[in-house]
């Protein structure tokens, strides 16, 4: 019996806006159902608009449904406060974006050791030397105390990889992680995720356009105005 | 464990990569902090060495001739009803004011202990004529020996001898400012016209000079002479001057002299309060712009950290996504404002100190005499307070101006920047 590590129980999520003083309320997910296991690579896909960038903050506690519950294991994320978030997204999850959003101040080590030492979960010690492994992983191990700036965007997008498994997340979330990289950065992203999943049994959930990059998970959700049009597990 | 230490190095890290503009505004801070601690030492510094000045040279209360309440009328005694009374003399209103038979008022001003010194005094205005001048001086007529425990002039002359004023029965001594005036010289002789229209000579045979303008702008002749002058008789005086041993006492020593003598009194404080206020003014006005000195520091911090929080958004958004909480969003921007103005307080402080150094060594006045009263440098306070309140302000400032930046900070939604929409 597989085990739901992502669970979404009749999610809507409406954005209320306000042009001319008049309130526009945009429903974006109107009431979605489905759940992740653990262990699996997915992809969600869709147009832009469709709503799968907000499915993704709703998985990582970056967002709230407006009406349904969200379960992250057997936590329900969607009733949390935000410093109880907070706590669940340094200890549960990892993310990794479109840009690599890393610290421009700090070397790729200290970027990667920002999450574990951010709640105090590892020494300044043991997180070095965990950060350290985490780089080397990514192959980045030449590139310790160099700053983002120093760094190929693929090498970027390496060290921000590096720093969403810093806490061995439960969860990899990730969006359009190789919409900024050329092709073969991308199959290095791609080869880096499937190596994760199948090595370290990494649940891994991926927003993107990339067909290619899509077609070669476990699982494809295909999102169409909010709703699931499609689900195929390979 | 606590992620203290990482907090206080993401505030660091963030300053530093703006080197020029923290630089900046921490020289904001320092200049600010630095004329905060100059003004304030430089205008206590006037007001104490003013102060000290007085209470040094001059008396420390002033007995006059005014009386406290007019004469109680002399046509009330006891009389039988329906007897007649013969009249002879009515109430005489005292428009003179003088102390008459000052001898016995001394001694009972002398009666209270905390009374040290005190100096008969007679002063009256006169023409002076010298060559072609001819102006109104006024004069002091003293006994040399008593008043010069008042007024120290022994100490301050910068020609002739004190000594002379009492051995020269038409002896002159006057202030620096004085003789300037009217361009006289040891030995010069001089015509004194009366009210009363009599003429009197004078030779000079000191001149003083104290630093303080009210007392060098006197003129000092024996006591008998002003008496003459002013047509009192030898038991008339118009002032008595006096010293107490506890100036903290003087107000106390001025109200029972006027209790007991009924001729008014007043203390040092009372005579110069309208200088001490206009000091105390002036402060007000020099501490007003100062304040707005260091406020304009303060909108420098708030800038630096706006701009801070404006470029970082992204960087606040990942913190928060990776387990930063509100408050430790915030207290990395406090932490900036705090850090700029401790830096920039402890440089204004080191600057400060120097400039008071140097203020303090800058000549004002040609030295005239070498005498210790004297002093022709700018008298600078001196306390460890002006250091600590300029900081503490430099750091409420600062605090002030971090909260707006560091709540806006707290406030990013990750999700806006994340998506690109801001």
């Amino acid at each position: 019996m597989p085990e739901a590590i992502i669970r979404f129980e009749h999610v809507s999520r409406t954005l209320i806006s306000k042009s001319n003083g008049v309130e526009v309320d945009t429903t974006i997910l109107p009431d979605l159902s489905f759940e992740i296991e653990r262990g699996e690579f997915t992809a969600i896909t869709g147009p832009s608009g469709s709503g799968k960038t907000t499915m993704l903050y709703l998985m990582g506690g970056l967002d709230k449904p407006t009406t349904g519950k969200v379960f992250l294991e057997d936590l329900e994320i969607s009733s949390m406060n935000e410093d109880e978030l907070s706590e669940v997204r340094n200890a549960k999850l990892g993310f990794v974006y479109q840009f690599h959003f890393l610290l421009p101040e700090f070397s790729s080590l200290e970027n990667v050791m920002m999450p574990m030492v951010a709640r105090g979960r590892y020494s300044a010690q043991q997180a070095r030397k965990k950060a350290t492994e985490l780089l080397s992983d990514v192959g980045l191990s030449d590139k310790l105390n160099s700053r983002p700036n120093q760094l190929s965007g693929g090498q970027q997008q390496r060290v921000a990889i590096a720093r969403a498994l810093a806490n061995d997340p439960l969860v990899l979330l990730t969006d359009e992680p190789t919409g900024n990289l050329d092709s073969k950065n991308s199959a290095m992203v791609f080869d880096l995720f499937k190596e994760l999943n199948e090595k370290h049994k990494q649940t891994i959930v991926v927003v993107t356009h990339d067909e290619a990059f899509a077609s070669k998970t476990q699982r494809i959700i295909h999102i169409l105005d909010g709703k699931v049009h499609s689900d195929t597990r390979m | 464990m606590r992620n203290n230490y990482q907090i206080l190095n993401i505030a660091l890290r963030q300053l530093t990569s703006r080197k020029r503009q923290t630089l900046l505004t921490i020289s904001g801070i320092g200049v600010g902090v630095m004329v905060l601690i100059s003004a304030v030492s430089l205008m206590d510094g006037l007001l104490s060495s003013f102060i000290d000045k007085i209470v040094n040279i001059a008396p420390h209360v002033v007995v006059s001739g005014e009386r406290m309440y007019s004469l109680v009328s002399d046509t009330l005694f006891e009389a039988e009803k329906g007897t007649a009374v013969n009249l002879i003399k009515n109430v005489e209103r005292q428009d003179e004011e003088m102390i008459k038979n000052f001898k016995r008022v001394e001694t009972l001003i002398k009666s209270d202990p905390q009374v040290s010194v005190t100096s008969p005094v007679v002063n009256v205005t006169v023409i002076a004529k010298f060559g072609t001048i001819s102006q109104p001086l006024e004069i002091f007529g003293i006994d040399p020996d008593r008043q010069d425990e008042i007024v120290k002039f022994s100490s301050n002359m910068i020609s002739g001898r004190f000594s002379e004023l009492e051995k020269t029965p038409d002896g002159l001594m006057l202030g620096t400012t004085a003789a300037k005036d009217f361009g006289l010289r040891l030995g010069d002789k001089l015509q004194f016209v009366s009210n009363l229209g009599k003429t009197f000579q004078v030779k000079v045979v000191g001149i003083y000079s104290t630093g303080i303008n009210d007392i060098d702008n006197n003129a000092y002749v024996n006591l008998r002479v002003a008496q003459n002058i002013a047509g009192y008789r030898p038991d008339e005086v118009s002032q008595i001057y006096l010293r107490v041993n506890d100036l903290k006492q003087d107000y106390a020593v001025a109200r029972t002299i006027e209790k007991e003598t009924n001729y008014k009194s007043k203390t040092w404080e009372e005579i110069s309060s309208s200088v001490i206020a206009l000091y105390k003014m002036i402060s007000m006005m020099v501490y007003f712009l100062v304040f707005f000195v260091i406020l304009v520091a303060g909108f420098g911090v708030a800038n630096v950290l706006i701009t801070n929080v404006l470029e970082k958004y992204r960087d606040i958004a990942i913190l928060k996504s990776i387990g930063y909480k509100k408050k430790e969003i915030t207290v990395i921007y406090i932490l900036q404002g705090t850090l700029v103005a401790l830096i920039g307080a402890a440089i204004g402080c080191l600057l400060g100190y120097v400039l008071i150094i140097i203020m303090s060594s800058i000549q004002i006045t040609p030295s005239e005499s070498n005498t210790s009263m004297r002093s022709d440098r700018l008298q600078m306070g001196k306390s460890p307070w002006y250091f600590v309140l300029a900081s503490l302000f430099a750091l409420v400032v600062s605090l002030v101006a971090s909260i707006g930046p560091a709540r806006g900070a707290a406030r990013v939604n990750p999700v806006e920047i994340l998506r690109g929409e801001r």
